[in-house]
């Protein structure tokens, strides 16, 4: 908490803009996850909600001749009204079913908006999108990054506090109910479809206010919103981090929205390694990167520190081993088929050597070849004996 | 007149193409449950792959190789990566295709660059089948849609005349029973599974030479292929037919009309108003054709939440 309030003086202001996408990211998974994680109703739409409530609030930003509907400090509000109004509606519907035909009517609903808006200039402004001005307020100016990273920390907190104290609630507890056994919940007398339409609304609310906070950091907005990007973003942030444990999917977009801005100049195919540590998660942690730290604290305390700290470490290394022959082979592959690359390998016709990593590969050459793989290798042998001396210990305890 | 008898071709034959791809979905979901979001992907790789060997093969081999590979991935879906999380449900399983189909797209972004492919339609079938009131009619169009029907009619003999088809179809009702009289269930599921990733490959690789083949025509026939399953109602083939042919005639028959909300509002005399209120109202209907079908599944799970040929719930 203290490191959160203490980041504008120690980072450059491009890393606090990130650290400020961070937390919307954050935000914007805690509030899918309780519908996908605590109410288990899978969303693939949910850039549907953060949209509306982004458009709501360059719309009141806009308000009143440009003086805004309210105080700065309060857009977010509109948001999260917007978010609210617009998940109840689509809640209603969606909610009509369960399991994989609610996947599948998010999904069309989401396109639907997004089909729809370059269509409606007025609402969604086009192509171009709506931009607004960060009015003063309450004594602050909201000029600087470090104001506004002030303004989205608080938000961000209080949000994250109330979604927390929704999990406490009566409410809340019956939004497991919806996951675990909705037939048992009707049986009780409860009305299921009211629930969930409740519990729809609450995300579409929070993601809302997590819409709000991008435009009021970006002072604009743009029908871009509505990418299904945006929505297939928030549900591998969400799953990578671990929807079992309530700060799991706010770390993993943290995370996984830090490393985007990270490598976003060294490398075109970070969506795809997204990807792939998605499938990865779900194949064998299936209880996220938050999952990992309670599996290792088991063994721990099953085997003692003396003899599964090594296996531990072997596996980490295994782990940095795989990860790196594998970066290495894609993005030699994907220099190989970039268009530059095409372009002068057709000029020179024959095959020039491909720069990567401050470094020229000759492409024909065996070695270029055999680091990548070598690597794999060498991760994949060290995995396979770090698996079989688990397996003897535990055999043998 | 010849316009609407167009449309109307234009219509059946993309329904039709729709269903090529949603029958398979909606076979694999009748019998696992599972509903399979990578589906989509399997139709673009159908597309690439035949781009890429169409200049080794020639167009047609191609096709009939493209067709096989889909197949083939979609069995090594089945086999490596379905099966290894379906203790873990059903839910599980869809955020893992979900996950595959992510890769796939991005993979393609990678290999072929985020723009579209030169992937065409050869000469030979570059021509037009017949011409009326001065329009010519493609022939590829023809050639698609009958593809399409020679595909529906071998499947549904396969299904109901077959020693095959009876087992598959006992498989979706009993597994169990199945699996006790000694028939290989689990192989039984990853044959479905194939074939129905290489109906959807074969359909990507001769629709993708006559639209674009590009690294988004996964998620935009995705996005269709779903509003189908569920207007028709998840896993009926019948509901998949009906449901592929009224889109593919929907979406075609709006892009034809000149008209907005504002001009169906002047029988009341309101038209002033809708044109003064504008958005929604003054925007044509031709501009709408692509929302249409989902303000269909809207309107569909109003009035009736199973399908139009739905029982499960």
């Amino acid at each position: 908490m203290a490191l959160l309030a203490a980041l504008p003086v120690l980072l450059s202001a491009g890393l606090l803009n990130a650290a400020v996408q961070m937390l919307i990211a954050a935000l914007f998974a805690s509030a899918y996850s309780l519908l996908a994680g605590r109410a288990g109703m899978l969303s693939f739409g949910h850039a549907a909600y953060f949209g509306v409530g982004a458009f709501a609030t360059v719309h009141a930003m806009n308000a009143l001749g440009g003086n805004g509907l309210l105080p700065t400090p309060l857009m977010p509000l509109v948001g999260a009204a917007a978010g609210l109004a617009f998940g109840v509606v689509a809640g209603w519907f969606a909610t009509q079913r369960s399991g994989t035909a609610f996947a599948m009517i998010t999904l069309a609903i989401a396109e639907l908006l997004h089909s729809l808006a370059p269509q409606l200039k007025g609402l969604f402004g086009g192509e171009s999108g709506i931009s607004a001005m960060r009015m003063p307020a309450w004594g602050f100016t909201f000029g600087s990054t470090t104001q506004v990273y002030y303004l989205t920390l608080v938000w961000v907190l209080l949000s994250l506090l109330l979604l927390h104290f929704h999990t406490r609630t009566p409410a809340g507890r019956l939004t497991l109910g919806l996951r675990e056994n909705s037939h048992r919940l009707r049986f009780l007398g409860y009305d299921v479809h009211l629930l969930s339409v409740s519990a729809f609304a609450i995300s579409g609310l929070f993601s809302g206010v997590a819409g709000g906070l991008q435009v009021l950091a970006n002072e604009a907005a743009n029908y871009v919103v509505f990418d299904p990007g945006v929505s297939a973003g928030v549900v591998l942030n969400s799953y990578i981090g671990g929807v079992g444990v309530f700060l799991g999917p706010a770390l993993g977009a943290a995370l996984m929205s830090f490393f985007g801005y990270a490598v976003s100049d060294t490398t075109q195919a970070w969506l795809l390694y997204q990807g792939v540590l998605f499938v990865l998660v779900m194949m064998f942690m299936p209880q996220g990167l938050v999952g990992l730290w309670d599996a290792a604290a088991a063994r721990v305390r099953r085997l003692g520190a003396a003899r599964a700290v090594p296996l531990l470490l072997a596996w980490l290394i295994a782990a940095l081993l795989l990860t790196a022959g594998a970066v290495f082979l894609i993005e030699l592959v994907q220099r190989l088929c970039s268009q530059e690359y095409r372009a002068l390998a057709a000029q020179a016709d024959a095959l020039p050597p491909v720069t990567l990593w401050k470094g020229t590969w000759e492409v024909a050459s065996v070695t270029t070849w055999a680091w990548p793989l070598g690597l794999l290798a060498l991760g994949g042998g060290l995995l396979a004996f770090a698996h079989q001396q688990l397996k003897a210990t535990e055999e043998h305890p | 007149m010849d316009t609407l008898l167009f449309s109307l071709l234009n219509g059946v034959i993309y329904g039709l193409l729709l269903f090529m791809v949603s029958a398979g979905l909606t076979l694999v979901f009748g019998m696992m449950g599972v509903l399979n979001f990578a589906h989509a992907s399997f139709y673009m790789l159908g597309a690439y792959f035949a781009y890429t060997l169409q200049g080794l093969l020639g167009f047609g081999l191609a096709v009939v190789v493209a067709t096989l590979l889909a197949g083939a991935v979609g069995a090594v879906v089945e086999r490596f990566f379905l099966r290894r999380v379906h203790h873990h449900g059903h839910a599980h399983e869809l955020l893992l295709t979900f996950g595959l189909s992510f890769i796939v797209a991005e993979t393609i972004k990678l290999l072929f660059g985020n723009f579209p492919v030169n992937y065409q339609v050869p000469a030979m079938l570059d021509g037009s089948a017949f011409s009326l009131g001065g329009q010519q009619y493609p022939l590829y169009r023809l050639l698609m849609g009958g593809v399409a029907l020679v595909m529906f009619a071998l499947l549904y003999l396969l299904l109901t005349r077959t020693r095959v088809g009876i087992i598959v179809r006992s498989a979706i009702y009993r597994p169990r029973m199945v699996e006790a009289l000694g028939h290989n269930v689990q192989f039984v599921f990853m044959g479905v599974f194939g074939v129905g990733a290489a109906l959807a490959g074969l359909a990507g690789a001769i629709a993708g030479a006559f639209y674009t083949t590009s690294p988004n025509m996964a998620l935009e026939i995705g996005v269709m292929v779903f509003v189908v399953v569920v207007v028709g109602g998840l896993g009926s083939l019948g509901g998949a037919m009906l449901a592929s042919l009224l889109i593919g005639l929907l979406t075609s028959l709006a892009v034809g009309i000149d008209r907005s909300l504002a001009d169906l509002l002047a029988f009341v005399g309101a038209k002033e108003w809708a044109q003064a209120v504008g958005g929604l109202l003054t925007l044509k209907l031709s501009s709408l054709a692509s929302t249409l079908p989902f303000a269909l599944m809207l309107l569909v799970l109003l009035l009736r939440p199973q399908g139009l040929m739905g029982d499960k719930t």
